[in-house]
């Protein structure tokens, strides 16, 4: 018996290693067994489903998330909240990888078209009888999700229709008008936006806008044709143009204060008064209240220079590949009934893309009191129903990040403005290569 | 069929062994005991060590590999359809990219500034630490402490240290009296540390000199201990002093060591990616700086393959990095061991 010492050993080696290794590859396996014991189209409401949504910023989904799970038994919901690229991206990889993606993932504007390419990597809704809610939205917002051959693969959220955020309080100790009918008689153009700009400088010291990204887009926003034709051709010299000269203009005239948009210093400014003004679609409202709670009535919402324009606004999708699609879609659709978008809308500011809604005294008589008392609800349904919206194109992500780095640095005094617009040019074809 | 056949022919040649006609009195079949000391002591060892090639395998040598294939292919998570074999045009694409070049060029200016003064200070540092000091264990032990930070949690803290509008240096620097004039005429304290390529640079260097020169300080100690004292005791009864000493006793012998800090710190240097990634306004955006002043190399490879999908160009510039640091760490194992005089 001259091996006995070793034996228990040797077992507990081998049988620790193949353990090793039978968990490295079961590693990415159904995280819950039961869930999908009716082969993958189970009836929500039966059993413990788990469901993840992927989205980024606030969608106003904390509370709604409680309701339903208490209404619901054996749903549960996991936020998965992220940067905003890079939800894109991460979903992206997990299509092309098959698995990892989430039950139900938001999409934005920019994204879209790249995604609808892929139609069959998601559910088409269609089967799942969302054609009944055709109606009831904007139509191009329908549209927009709809892939070449007829398959709708989500259903929208909100719609960024453009205002201008501004600080009543710092506009009236520069000596400027502070009623918001009287701001939006300031600044018809943007051109007269600057103007403003100079004589608020002029007046405080201070900076009137918070950087140049943030009237940069959406000036795109309001452009008939943005960085792509329909023809998926770049076309630099149209939209992009005139809004990189007028923003380039706000950052000689020295009204920008140039702090980079989503930084923490960004975040902080909004408490900090380092900025009078922000362009703001209805869902960026939720972020200045997050952000600066203690300037409740500070601010005030008037209209935005330049007419009409949509900047960002969401879908949610359900991709293929869960195993969980009906309960997923059960869930969507119960985020879009009427109640649940109003309650979103009430919460955060997110503003419905279902026109039946705006006329729903919930939105008509809302009236915000972080924003003055300002009637929001008008103000925000009025934007989205003269939309015109422009197409945007398959790469409109990544060239959007490649102009936003060369503006903040024309900002940060790095480039002339005439070297940067070169640079956009060609960083913004590289972008559309890849 | 003619496998099965085949194998069978052998089984049965030599099936039956204990009865082949020549052999010796049939021996007594082993005990299971004698099985198992047997398979104990041929395979289990193998067993033993085996988790770490698996593991090196499947992690190490098969992404390598692959990399090398998809490197000749075109592979974009964008936009799926564009597939099929690219040939070389990857590579000579790579030649004519004046980022990949930008990068490779803040990575060597990068490593210039982070490795010299590391491997120096290291250098410094373990020979005062050689010599008899009050609370020895201490100062050795907490010269590592920068090692074990996590380099996430320490890069977010540096990153906040060299805040535009409030960070500490800045603060410092605004009481020197330091300002500098961004666009539309803004004034701040301090520097833009993110805004050009030298002040990233430095600021970066920093990082990694802040937690590598404990760690190799440690390494050269560890050889220091070896060298007799009596050399030391000889040459300084001849006048040396402990500069001298340093660079004519110390250094030679511990030239191994050396040797091995040098390849580890450029290969670490070469691959640097986490510091400039995370120091970046916006970390997910892996642009390393508005416009890549301080975007290296490896950050490059991750925006390339996991932020604008292009996978196959991602592998090509993958590869071409390997070659260089191949090439720049036997260069600078060959520089090192003349430092030393060595004559291998």
């Amino acid at each position: 018996m001259k091996w006995t010492r070793s034996r228990p050993a040797s077992l507990l080696a081998v049988g620790a290693a193949s353990a090793l290794l039978l968990t490295a590859c079961g590693g990415d396996g159904d995280p819950e067994p039961g869930a999908n014991g009716g082969g993958g189209n189970d009836n929500g409401g039966d059993g413990e489903v788990t469901l993840s949504i992927a989205f980024w910023g606030d969608f106003g989904l904390g509370p709604l998330v409680e309701q339903y799970e208490a209404e619901n038994e054996g749903v549960t919901i996991r936020l998965n909240e992220g940067e905003f690229n890079a939800q894109h991206e991460s979903l992206q990889q997990n299509l092309i990888a098959g698995s990892g993606a989430p039950d139900i993932a938001a999409i934005d504007g920019d994204y879209i078209v790249q995604f609808r390419e892929q139609g069959d990597q998601f559910v088409n809704l269609l089967d799942m009888g969302a054609g009944d809610y055709e109606g009831e939205y904007l139509e191009w917002k329908w549209q927009q999700s709809m892939t070449g051959d007829g398959a709708q693969i989500g259903l929208g959220t909100d719609v960024g229709g453009l205002a201008m955020c501004y600080r009543h309080d710092l506009f009236e100790e520069a000596g400027l008008p502070s009623d918001r009918d009287e701001v939006s008689a300031l600044w018809p153009t943007w051109e007269d936006f600057i103007e403003v700009g100079q004589e608020y400088v002029e007046a405080t010291g201070d900076r009137f806008i918070d950087n140049a990204t943030n009237v940069f887009n959406p000036i795109m926003g309001q452009q008939p044709v943005g960085y792509f034709t329909e023809n998926e051709e770049l076309a630099m010299d149209g939209g992009p143009r005139v809004a990189f000269d007028l923003t380039t203009q706000m950052i000689d005239a020295g009204i920008s204060a140039g702090i980079p948009a989503w930084s923490d210093e960004w975040n902080a400014g909004f408490a900090n008064g380092d900025f009078a003004v922000l362009a703001c679609p209805a869902w960026m409202t939720g972020h200045i209240r997050n952000m600066a709670p203690d300037t409740a009535g500070q601010w005030d919402i008037a209209d935005i220079p330049g007419g009409g324009g949509n900047w960002g606004g969401s879908w949610l999708t359900i991709p293929a590949q869960g195993d969980n699609t009906q309960a997923a879609y059960d869930f969507v659709e119960w985020l879009i009934q009427p109640e649940q978008q109003i309650a979103i809308f009430n919460n955060v500011g997110n503003l419905p893309s279902q026109p039946a809604l705006y006329e729903d005294p919930a939105i008509q008589e809302h009236t915000d009191e972080f924003f003055n008392n300002a009637p929001t609800g008008q103000i925000f349904s009025a934007t989205a129903l003269g939309l015109e919206p422009q197409y945007i194109g398959r790469n409109a992500g990544p060239v959007r990040v490649e102009v936003e780095n060369v503006l903040n640095d024309i900002q940060g005094g790095n480039v002339s403005a005439e070297e940067g617009w070169e640079r956009a040019v060609s960083d913004a074809e590289r972008a559309a290569m890849d | 069929m003619s496998t099965a056949s085949g194998r069978a022919a052998t089984d049965v040649a030599t099936a039956p062994p204990g009865e082949s006609p020549g052999s010796p009195a049939p021996r007594k079949t082993p005990t299971w005991s004698e099985r198992w000391g047997r398979f104990d002591h041929k395979v289990v060892p193998y067993l033993l060590i085996s988790p770490f090639f698996i593991l090196f395998a499947v992690f190490g040598l098969f992404p390598l590999a692959f990399n090398g294939v998809v490197a000749f292919r075109r592979w974009s998570l964008r936009n799926p359809a564009a597939d099929g074999w690219a040939g070389f045009d990857q590579f000579t694409r790579l030649i004519g990219d004046d980022r990949f070049w930008n990068a490779l060029g803040n990575t060597f200016g990068i490593f210039f500034l982070s490795t010299v003064p590391q491997l120096f200070m290291a250098l410094i540092i373990a020979s005062l630490l050689n010599r008899r000091l009050r609370a020895q264990s201490f100062f050795r032990v907490g010269i590592l402490l920068p090692y074990v930070t996590p380099i996430v949690a320490s890069t977010l803290v540096f990153s906040q240290v060299f805040g535009r509008d409030y960070g500490l240096a800045n603060w410092v620097l605004g009481f020197l009296g330091v300002t500098t004039e961004l666009g539309g005429g803004i004034i701040i304290d301090g520097v833009d540390w993110r805004a050009t390529k030298l002040t990233s640079w430095i600021a970066i260097a920093l990082m990694v000199n802040w937690k590598w020169i404990g760690y190799n300080a440690l390494l050269y100690l560890a050889a220091m201990q070896s060298i007799p004292k009596d050399v030391y005791e000889a040459a300084a009864l001849d006048g040396a002093g402990a500069w001298t000493q340093l660079w004519k006793i110390t250094v030679p012998m511990i030239r191994p060591m050396v040797l091995f800090t040098v390849v580890i710190s450029t290969i670490n240097g070469l691959q640097l990616f986490t510091e400039p990634m995370l120091f970046d306004t916006n970390p997910q955006s892996a642009s390393g700086g508005t416009r890549g002043q301080f975007q290296t190399v490896g950050v490059l490879i991750y925006q390339t393959g996991w932020k604008n999908g292009n996978l196959g160009y991602a592998a090509a510039m993958s590869w071409a990095l390997f070659l260089i640091i191949v090439v720049l760490a036997s260069f600078n194992a060959f520089l090192a061991n003349k430092l030393g005089g060595g004559k291998r």
